[in-house]
């Protein structure tokens, strides 16, 4: 065995070389890896993706009968379709309500100072009811006809 | 899909050969039934190798993951769709990868347990310089050579989601297959988007294998879902999984807070106005413990029963409604039911030679051929795309030309769909741009641009303004033949097409080859 494994080496003188694994690559922390996903997840369901492939504008527009332009934020009627300003707020309400529940998980910690913890369970509770009012009122201004 | 993954997990806690195999069977009826056995079989290794990173790789794994790829692989390859692919295409070629490094990996696990340190070294580094460059070389000798196949058009498609767009027309031209927008997401889940990364979160507190599993399927499903409309429904069980994991995890948690006592005790002392009001021990840094947990409690119940609600509304008005049957509301509230399609194909089915063949878009192929019983050129399985895009030439040339195609696919009707008499916005007129593109990207039809079918200012129009090349193809002159003498709307000119909402430019025109045999009662089947 040590013959073969000296084969090569008959040619190619071996380089002096020092090379170590860098000591900043470590695996992630659960948290930050948390983090990533929840990203992720914001980009996805703001429909980024139909964003670049189907290349929407960022807010549709329409003349009114004095010939202005007002703008538009929600596409009206189509379930697949969005501009792109809509999508992002959509996304931002969802990541919202998902973090005030992360956010009322954390707040059942044992050692925790009184003030955190009111200000943490006010946090929570208004994030949840604003993230799940405004996406309500967002789908009903899409779709006038939703819930009738 | 669904069973395999139930299976999987139950084997990799287990570790048990019996569980490893109901998940191959599993696997196989999978195979045996969609295509999307391609995400199992990526998904599953690659659940081996975040196993492996993270360290909670254990011979429960190795043993649960081989046997697995042997039996799920032996019975995929009896399908004779699949036949040889999961040796030959790069989507089963991290499955093989994975399979390869688990055997390595639980070698090296054993000989170190055998050796000593020096002498494991030595072999560890002599087995990695010939055995990692034999099957680096392997590999690349086969890959350059052509023997594996790369992704094909489809899965492609989902990595790299422009590439539908760029380069294969028909695959983009799917509505299903369009990139996901937000109200997608809601209208389909509406409270499951806000708990989902709760669930996430939960099961990322406590990493057990099973966790890692549901996480990753999780992510990946959600990536999908976003590329491809259709894929929602690989996403629907997982995001469920997960939002009942934060659901039931936040109302236990706040269960658990509650102390109905508490509660009972301090309505009766208010009842009796005592001022002694009781507070918990830990009061002093968790105030109002028993109220928030109560408001908790109470607000989850608020959330879930509207998402019966929303469900059971969205079920109704948008699951429930078979499409070949269109229905309008009138005036008065009162339905108007438009039967049109199995007006045309049972005049098909009783009016023509058995033996006749009919041209039409693919989308209508399985309709006419299950109800007209007829024999037809493209349905929705077709995979030559060089045959549906002669079609597709036909329909985008001229009387005279298109009546060489036809006369050479020795075709005897044609049918088109037509909305603009009720306003039906699905109509052929409306996907004529796909027709167009698709007709244009092959061989024969590279004289075919879409460029030409447009305004000089880059408008898709039919009215007098549309380009002379749309007014004079064969499309236009079968949905609008006869429509130029037709009234449809009170004060608007005869020939005004509700769909569009114009009035049309070529009016008034004759047939040369081709005469019409049928036109359903409103219009929307033309043969």
């Amino acid at each position: 065995m040590e013959s073969f494994y000296q084969l090569p080496f008959n040619f190619v003188q071996c380089p002096n070389l020092k090379l170590k694994k860098p000591s900043w690559i470590r695996k992630p922390s659960n948290t930050t890896v948390l983090f990533g996903l929840l990203v992720s997840y914001f980009l996805v369901t703001a429909g980024v993706i139909y964003d670049i492939i189907v290349e929407p504008p960022s807010v549709g527009s329409t003349t009114d009968e004095y010939g202005h332009h007002k703008p538009v934020a929600f596409m009206p009627w189509r379930i697949n379709g969005q501009y792109i300003m809509e999508g992002l707020a959509a996304a931002f309400m969802f990541t919202l309500g998902g973090l005030g529940f992360i956010l009322l998980d954390q707040t059942n910690k044992p050692n925790m100072p009184r003030l955190n913890r009111v200000l943490m369970i006010l946090c929570s509770f208004i994030f949840i009811l604003v993230a799940y009012g405004a996406t309500k009122i967002f789908i009903r201004i899409k779709m006038p006809s939703y819930l009738s | 899909m669904l069973l395999t993954y139930y299976f999987w997990i139950k084997a990799v806690k287990s570790g048990s050969i019996m569980w490893s195999a109901s998940c191959a069977l599993a696997y196989f009826y999978m195979v045996s039934s969609w295509g999307g056995y391609v995400f199992l079989i990526n998904l599953i290794p690659l659940h081996v190798l975040a196993l492996m990173f993270t360290g909670h790789f254990s011979h429960r794994v190795y043993v649960a993951y081989s046997t697995v790829y042997i039996l799920g692989t032996i019975l995929s390859m009896q399908i004779p769709f699949v036949g040889f692919q999961p040796v030959q295409s790069s989507e089963h070629m991290l499955a093989f990868g994975t399979f390869g490094l688990c055997q390595l990996f639980s070698f090296i696990e054993y000989v170190k347990s055998k050796l000593t340190k020096t002498q494991f070294d030595t072999l560890f580094s002599f087995a990695l310089v010939t055995v990692g460059f034999a099957a680096a070389g392997a590999g690349v000798v086969l890959w350059a050579s052509g023997k594996i196949a790369p992704w094909t058009g489809r899965f492609y498609a989902l990595l790299d989601p422009s590439y539908a767009k760029n380069h294969i027309p028909i695959i983009a031209s799917v509505s299903e297959h369009q990139p996901t927008a937000w109200s997608s997401f809601f209208f389909d889940f509406e409270l499951l988007v806000f708990m989902f990364p709760v669930g996430i979160y939960y099961c990322f507190k406590e990493l057990t294998d099973a966790n890692i599993f549901i996480i990753m399927y999780g992510m990946t499903s959600i990536y999908f879902a976003g590329v491809m409309v259709r894929l929602m429904l690989v996403l629907a069980p997982v995001m469920c999984v997960l939002s009942g994991i934060g659901i039931s995890s936040v109302l236990t948690t706040y269960m658990r807070n509650l102390d109905v006592n508490q509660l009972k005790k301090s309505v009766t002392s208010t009842a009796q106005s005592s001022t002694r009001a009781r507070r918990n021990d830990d009061s002093s840094s968790y105030p109002r413990k028993n109220e928030i947990a109560f408001g908790v409690v109470c607000m989850m119940t608020f959330f879930l029963m509207t998402y019966v609600f929303h469900c059971t509304w969205v079920t109704s008005e948008a699951y429930s409604s078979p499409s070949i049957v269109l229905s309008a509301r009138s005036g008065d509230g009162s339905r108007y039911i438009f039967d049109d399609f199995r007006e045309a194909y049972w005049w098909l089915r009783y009016n023509t030679d058995e033996d006749a063949k009919v041209m039409s878009w693919w989308d209508y192929g399985y309709q006419i051929t299950a109800m007209a019983n007829r024999t037809i050129l493209v349905d929705n399985n077709t995979w030559n795309n060089t045959h549906i895009s002669r079609v597709g030439q036909a329909m985008s040339s001229t009387e005279d030309k298109a009546y060489e195609i036809m006369r050479e696919l020795d075709v005897d009707y044609v049918l088109v769909i037509f909305g603009g008499l009720i306003g039906y916005s699905s109509d052929d007129i409306n996907k004529f741009l796909w027709m167009v593109r698709i007709g244009g990207s092959t061989e024969k039809g590279a004289h075919i641009k879409e460029s030409d079918y447009f305004t000089p200012q880059g408008e898709f129009r039919v009215d007098k303004s549309g380009s002379p090349t749309l007014l004079n193809c064969l499309m236009y002159k079968l949905s609008y033949y006869r429509f130029g003498e037709t009234y449809t709307e009170q004060d608007k000119p005869p020939g005004y097409d509700r769909t569009r909402s114009v009035e049309i430019g070529n009016k008034n025109f004759e047939l040369e080859k081709l005469e019409e045999a049928y036109t359903t009662e409103h219009w929307l089947v033309r043969i």
